[in-house]
């Protein structure tokens, strides 16, 4: 046997597996150091059939801050406690996704999020407490007072089941309780596999629910001056920079999020929007919220990020005036429906009786625009779409309740 | 005493006259095509159920796989026991084409799959097996040099021992990619990528420059190596589907780590058996005891020639 044979032989083996090594060795480390060899295939293997069965899943994976920072598919899709298993294709995932599992890396969020009106309080406004264990009802009440122990909303049982599926939860399913024991889904807001803080800040995703006559803060912001400069700057914004260092020269214009919970500047970021709303608007009669100084400073510092002080309290007062002659409107109208109901004069169960949605448009309509409209510089929403259609619905109001007590002989 | 009449007894089956076709190499290699056409056809259903046969062309390789070994045993059948060689030789040029653009075909569907999207190595790690269709170019390839080379040649030799080597280095690249899909989570995945190189390695030699007999001698170690690791491969992969979750043990297979996969490498050994044996002739004789190999080609080759004559 002649040694040249062997040695090719030995050299180009060695070469081959050398280059195999180096070719291994080059691939990132956030891919192969992985808990598990599930860990480590999840991504690509996922990859392989959904960028046939659902591309724009994987596209937009791939565009994540998640995809950067190599959290894989099996990260958020194994299933967290509590939740239903399913195999699916040699892995193990969690059949539905919730902010269980979220929390598994972001469980001060979740925990913010929690104590917000966005959770338990906002199925409540639907459901009432059903659906919702003792310790869910307790753990919000204990930071959103009254908003849980109330009965379900009284339009579900006129509207019917099929409009409360696919009206009402389907934005108010952001606080709805899961199986597995948390509350909600992050997904709301964040999408599913985009993941994005971006996304989180347009004003379009808040708008997915704060929009239409009974909470039409899009429409108000839309017409202010933060809504008529970010339409014209949109481009120039940073809207997916970092929140721990976000500051005004990434978002110089606001959004909904700006104000209301990012960290701008280095204030604190919150997933409770209620830390810095000193006020009910959305409530019949507003009244101050528990934490009202507290929100109202909090507020009032983000405001003072791009605004001098004496504007900022300027516009408080004039806001808290309207309020405050909103409520007097809506109180007067609810003096004469609570007199019919003494008189006799109207009865039957709610949303029975024409007045009954007078009434109703008056405060959860016209009375919200107004407070909504005063707080965020929505000029013509105080104005033409609330006082007046508040003006306008006193006086049909008012011909009403003449009407049902003539009709029921009172004079 | 009682060695030597097993001996003699193994000789007299050896050489038997009716055991003619067992010294015909170009029949192993027609076998040895059959055989792993047949065997594709299971092994590309199960990796096609992986996406349940989501596009069409996914069937060409499956049913070809079926049809293709009846035919060649038939024409097998017809060559060397009717001696009829025309459809052998036509049907089998016919079969070997299609195998070759199968293959080829595959391996632009597969690298579709993903590494067209993105052209990373990331992708090409994730890619559908985008080597594994080069298993039915390689066959398609075998079947025309049994029928376009003269058999029993040198050349004829080392285009066996280039196509098995082919098989090897395909075995590499997909073993690598493949347990690269792992991040390597087991040390053990990288056996059959060193085992494979060194196979490559070693089967490259007689192509490129002349070699001695012990040199054959240490490829077919070599070889044997390889056998004991496809063998080994098919046990760790059998273990981790049965280990990992799964509704049904359908399931596991079709998802899990592909339990044939390990097979082709005692497979490969068959075909590279085939050369090196069909090249021996033509290396030079060592002398007398210093090639197992040769000793064993010479015994088997010598009985046979002296019974064909007595």
């Amino acid at each position: 046997m002649s040694f040249r044979s062997v040695f090719i032989a030995v050299v180009s083996a060695f070469a081959l597996i050398l280059a195999a090594f180096l070719v291994n060795r080059a691939r990132p480390r956030v891919e192969t150091d992985q808990p598990t060899a599930d860990f480590v295939r999840a991504s690509g293997k996922c990859a392989e059939c959904h960028a046939r069965l659902q591309y724009s899943v994987v596209h937009e994976y791939e565009m994540s801050n998640h995809a950067k920072k190599a959290v894989n598919c099996l990260d958020c899709h194994q299933p967290a406690a509590g939740q239903e298993k399913m195999d699916h294709h040699g892995f193990v995932i969690s059949k539905h996704l919730t902010a269980g599992n979220c929390r598994g890396c972001h469980e001060p969020i979740y925990q913010e999020y929690l104590r917000s009106r966005h959770a338990v309080p906002s199925w409540a406004a639907v459901h009432g407490t059903q659906g919702l264990t003792p310790e869910q009802v307790d753990f919000a009440e204990t930071y959103q007072p009254g908003s849980v122990k109330r009965p379900p909303n009284p339009l579900t049982v006129p509207e019917g089941h099929p409009a409360v599926t696919s009206g009402c939860e389907q934005c108010h399913a952001v606080g709805k309780p899961n199986s597995d024991g948390t509350v909600g889904t992050c997904t709301e807001c964040h999408s599913r596999h985009t993941s994005s803080v971006e996304l989180a800040r347009l004003p379009t995703t808040c708008a997915q629910c704060h929009m239409g006559p009974d909470h039409s803060q899009i429409e108000i912001y839309n017409e202010s001056k933060h809504g008529i400069m970010f339409a014209a700057q949109r481009s120039l914004l940073k809207l997916d920079a970092d929140p721990r260092t976000l500051t005004t020269r990434d978002m110089f214009v606001p959004t909904c999020a700006t104000c209301h919970m990012s960290g701008i500047n280095g204030l604190k970021v919150t997933h409770n929007p209620s830390d810095r709303l000193s006020w009910y608007l959305a409530a019949e009669v507003s009244t101050k919220r528990p934490n009202y100084l507290q929100a109202q400073i909090n507020m009032k510092q983000v405001c003072t990020q791009c605004h001098t002080q004496a504007a900022i309290d300027r516009v408080y007062a004039q806001a808290e005036q309207v309020l405050a002659g909103t409520n007097e409107k809506v109180l007067a109208a609810k003096a004469i429906m609570d007199g019919l109901h003494k008189d006799g004069a109207l009865s039957g169960p709610p949303f029975s009786h024409p007045i009954d949605f007078t009434y109703f448009n008056l405060w959860h309509y016209d009375g919200r625009t107004s407070k909504h409209g005063a707080f965020m510089g929505g000029a013509d929403f105080v104005q033409w779409h609330g006082n007046y259609e508040m003006l306008l619905k006193h006086t049909e109001l008012q011909h009403q309740a003449d009407e049902l007590r003539r009709e029921h002989g009172h004079k | 005493m009682g060695t030597n009449n097993v001996l003699a007894a193994v000789r007299r089956v050896v050489a038997d006259p009716r055991m003619s076709w067992a010294h015909d190499p170009q029949l192993w290699v027609e076998l040895f095509v059959t055989m792993n056409l047949a065997i594709l056809a299971a092994d590309i259903y199960i990796a096609h159920s992986v996406n349940h046969f989501q596009k069409w062309p996914e069937y060409i390789p499956l049913y070809f796989s079926i049809c293709a070994p009846v035919l060649l045993a038939i024409v097998i059948a017809l060559r060397w026991i009717w001696n009829l060689l025309a459809p052998w030789r036509d049907i089998g040029y016919l079969l070997g084409w299609l195998s070759i653009f199968i293959g080829l075909g595959g391996v632009l569907y597969h690298l579709e799959s993903r590494f067209f999207l993105d052209r990373t190595l990331k992708s090409l790690t994730y890619a559908a097996p985008f080597a594994a269709p080069l298993a039915y170019t390689g066959l398609g390839f075998l079947l025309l040099v049994n029928r376009m080379v003269e058999v029993r040649t040198s050349e004829w030799a080392r285009w066996v021992i280039l196509l098995a080597l082919g098989g090897f280095f395909g075995n590499f690249v997909l073993s690598l990619s493949d347990h690269a899909a792992n991040g390597f989570f087991a040390h053990t995945e990288w056996i059959p990528v060193i085992s494979s190189a060194l196979a490559t390695g070693f089967l490259l030699v007689p192509l490129v420059m002349p070699v001695t007999r012990r040199y054959l001698d240490l490829c077919m170690v070599v070889m044997l190596a390889q056998g004991a690791v496809g063998v080994l491969g098919f046990w760790f992969h059998m273990q981790a589907n049965l280990i990992e979750p799964g509704a049904s043990l359908w399931d596991k297979l079709v998802n899990g780590a592909p339990p044939m996969a390990p097979l082709l490498f005692p497979n490969l050994v068959g075909l590279a058996f085939v050369g090196v044996w069909a090249v021996l002739p033509h290396v030079p004789e060592p002398e007398s005891g210093q090639s197992w190999l040769g000793v064993a080609y010479a015994w088997a080759e010598t009985e046979r020639q002296w019974f064909a004559a007595g």
